[in-house]
């Protein structure tokens, strides 16, 4: 088993407390346990199916794809999407997820 | 006037020869330009021919209104000021939100154009469909504050009574980066708009509140759409429950924060810096514009720090990162200090803050001497030699009168490394307070394109849906962005147009409707493209005429970098720039080699006559 952690940003982290620890009104953290080989696409399915919000506002789970202008970090860097889905979990891997929007 | 939501007037004032006069605006100019940014765009080409100087009694400087500004909209008291400007010396259009959008034609009209140049500092006053030029050296010196003051107590005016927009004293000294700042802390802040009303001799502009009127034409209608924009925007990112800091540690997140300077994209303090701390943290005041439900802008009192108790207003977003990352700075009262001190002087943040971080990198790295800054110690965070150094640029005092001319002249005459550190674009605008090398390529690119001297056509690449145009997978990528980019242009132009605020009113159909509704039109999404479009190659053609280059459509060295840390480190827009232009000109039915609106295109949008031109 392999343990990782991910972060939402900016919102639902209110909304999956219990579950997920909020550390700030903007950031809530959650860790867990996964198999060896799981990839981010793998993670987020699960994630989705446990958590009705997260599959309204972060993955699709029709599609299996992330909502348009969700952005994934692997490891604090941008990942792009065409790679984002294929990409196999280590031991201590973080996954951010956070939107992406206009303005400010 | 048969359409609704226009006067048909536009006031003329003659600074030259003290005198006013009344225009009608005839319907089909009306229909094709629509309003702000499109009437004026058409009107600085007829006005301002090539060889005008933007600092030539023959520029304009012109205020307009739109169909929706005062119409109800909520929050839609916006106006736009274009005229030819001195960081590009080129076209300039900005807008500021407020009350001013609305007053002005409660007062009688939907725009003014001032030309000319007045013997001495006067100001106007517009009340009941009159004008009157007036003595304003009264006003010399003062800041934008008691500027405001002043004029509200002379004319024994309570607050709401009047709207009043000025100058303070960087437009009276010919900074090249003054705003044009009004109604306690909105701006029209983009190249140097309030340089051209400083050369101009004009202070301030004073409108009286009136009284609607004006037609619209469903006001049923008009209700049910504008609801129905309220309750978009309530859910339209992170800006109704925290306003536009909300989204300053997402903007961390994608690489989009600008910490020192694009020296580094890490700052681990984002977190008591956004909008989320502020509002938990600070005591926060409604200051909402003119008649808005979202009400995003809001005024603060400091709770914490060496600046407890300082009153200010909250800073946008732009600000937070201006006068927090960019500068070094990790303490949010003194963002609101430095947003006050700024707005105060009347000048634009974001050229400001890209000049100042600019300066302290050259500091640190051993270009300039404290004696070459006359004594300020302008390390990284040094927030009160910040302000002392703002306030020596108002007024171009010793090492401020180099900085006053804007971060790429500066660092051009410094020369040798130096030059290389300076963000802008090479046609001499400067972007918004982002880093654009993180997730907002789309907005790198468009501010290098832009034919404003802002951004032209971009909601940062997002909500491309909201238009029916297909989304964007990856904000990396050379070739969907630089297409979708050319795509989407047009959309926030025409929302430019109509004299809304993006925040309150962020849905371009429904906004659409509320149009439609006011003035009794059935326009579609096409001719909103169209419309858009039109004042793009307007714009375009004018800038063309005035000396453009097709070369200037470039980032400077450290605003095209690759980042070296962070989230977006080592992404490289500029390995494909030179084909990612022949896209965006070809989709934009621009020549791929020079840039030029084709004639088929200038034909397609009723602009025959600029054909000419080129």
């Amino acid at each position: 088993m392999n343990r990782v952690t991910i972060e939402l940003w900016l919102w639902l982290g209110n909304e999956l407390k219990g579950d997920f620890q909020l550390l700030s009104e903007m950031r809530s953290v959650k860790e867990e346990n996964v198999e060896e080989g799981t990839t981010i696409r793998q993670l987020l399915d699960h994630l989705a199916k446990r958590h009705p919000r997260i599959a309204e506002k972060v993955f699709d789970l029709t599609k299996r794809t992330v909502y348009p202008y969700v952005i994934v970090n692997y490891n604090d860097r941008i990942i792009s999407p065409y790679e984002v889905y294929d990409k196999v979990l280590k031991d201590g891997d973080k996954i951010t997820i956070l939107p992406m929007y206009a303005g400010g | 006037m048969d359409i609704g939501g226009y006067l048909g007037k536009i006031l003329r004032v003659d600074l030259s020869r003290s005198k006013t006069s009344i225009e009608e605006l005839n319907e089909s100019f009306i229909k094709k330009w629509v309003g702000g940014v499109g009437f004026g765009a058409r009107y600085l080409y007829e006005e301002v021919p090539a060889g005008v100087q933007w600092s030539d009694p023959e520029n304009r400087l012109i205020w307009t209104s739109g169909p929706l500004s005062g119409s109800g909209v909520y929050g839609a008291g916006t106006f736009n000021v274009a005229s030819k400007g001195p960081l590009t010396n080129l076209a300039g259009c900005s807008q500021a939100n407020g009350f001013f959008g609305a007053y002005l034609k409660f007062s009688g009209f939907d725009g003014i154009i001032f030309q000319g140049k007045a013997p001495h500092l006067v100001y106007l006053l517009v009340k009941d469909g009159k004008a009157e030029i007036r003595e304003g050296r009264h006003l010399t010196g003062k800041d934008v504050w008691e500027t405001e003051d002043a004029l509200r107590k002379e004319l024994g005016a309570k607050e709401k009574e009047v709207s009043v927009y000025t100058i303070g004293p960087a437009g009276e000294h010919g900074v090249l980066y003054s705003a044009i700042v009004g109604d306690r802390g909105h701006l029209a802040a983009h190249n140097g708009l309030g340089t051209v009303m400083g050369s101009k001799n004009l202070k301030a502009v004073v409108t009286y509140r009136g009284k609607r009127n004006f037609m619209i034409k469903h006001a049923d209608l008009l209700k049910e759409k504008n609801d129905a924009l309220f309750e978009h925007a309530k859910g339209f990112g992170p800006f109704y429950q925290w306003g536009t800091g909300g989204g300053f540690s997402a903007l961390y997140g994608i690489g989009c924060l600008p910490v020192r300077n694009y020296t580094t994209n890490i700052f681990p303090e984002h977190e008591r810096m956004n909008g989320q701390y502020m509002r938990t943290h600070f005591e926060v005041r409604p200051m909402p514009c003119y008649m808005c439900r979202v009400g995003h802008v809001k005024e603060v009192t400091v709770t914490e720090g060496p600046y407890k108790g300082f009153v200010g207003e909250e800073p946008e977003y732009e600000q937070l990162a201006a006068w927090g990352p960019q500068i070094g700075n990790t303490d949010l009262g003194a963002v609101v200090m430095l947003t006050k001190e700024v707005d105060r002087l009347g000048m634009d943040c974001n050229e400001s803050s890209w000049t100042i971080g600019w300066v302290m990198e050259c500091y640190e790295k051993g270009i300039f001497s404290k004696k070459d800054l006359d004594g300020l110690d302008m390390r990284w965070g040094n927030v009160e030699a910040v302000r002392a150094m703002l306030n020596k640029i108002s007024k171009r005092e010793g090492i401020g009168d180099l900085l006053a001319e804007g971060v790429m002249r500066a660092s051009k005459k410094i020369g040798g490394e130096a030059a290389d550190w300076a963000i802008y674009t090479l046609k001499g605008c400067t972007p918004r307070s982002h880093d654009h090398r993180g997730g907002r390529w789309a907005e790198l690119f468009d501010t290098c394109l832009t034919n404003t001297s802002t951004l032209e056509s971009t909601w940062a690449g997002v909500h491309t849906q909201l238009v029916d145009l297909p989304v964007v997978s990856d904000p990396f990528s050379h070739e969907e962005m630089s297409t979708m980019n050319a795509k989407f242009n047009g959309i926030r132009q025409f929302d430019d147009c109509l004299g809304t605020c993006r925040i309150a009113s962020p849905n371009l159909k429904l906004q659409l409707e509320c149009l439609n509704a006011v003035t009794g039109w059935e326009l579609s999404l096409e001719d909103v493209f169209n419309t858009g479009r039109r004042v793009i190659n307007q714009l375009r053609v004018f800038n063309f005429r005035h000396g453009m280059k097709k070369e200037d459509e470039r980032p400077s060295r450290r605003y095209g970098s690759i980042p070296v840390d962070g989230p977006a480190q080592n992404k490289n827009i500029m390995e494909k720039w030179e084909w990612m232009l022949e896209n965006y000109y070809a989709l934009m039915g621009w020549d791929p080699k020079t840039g030029k609106p084709l004639p088929e295109t200038l034909k397609k949008l009723g602009l025959e006559d600029l054909i000419k031109g080129l």
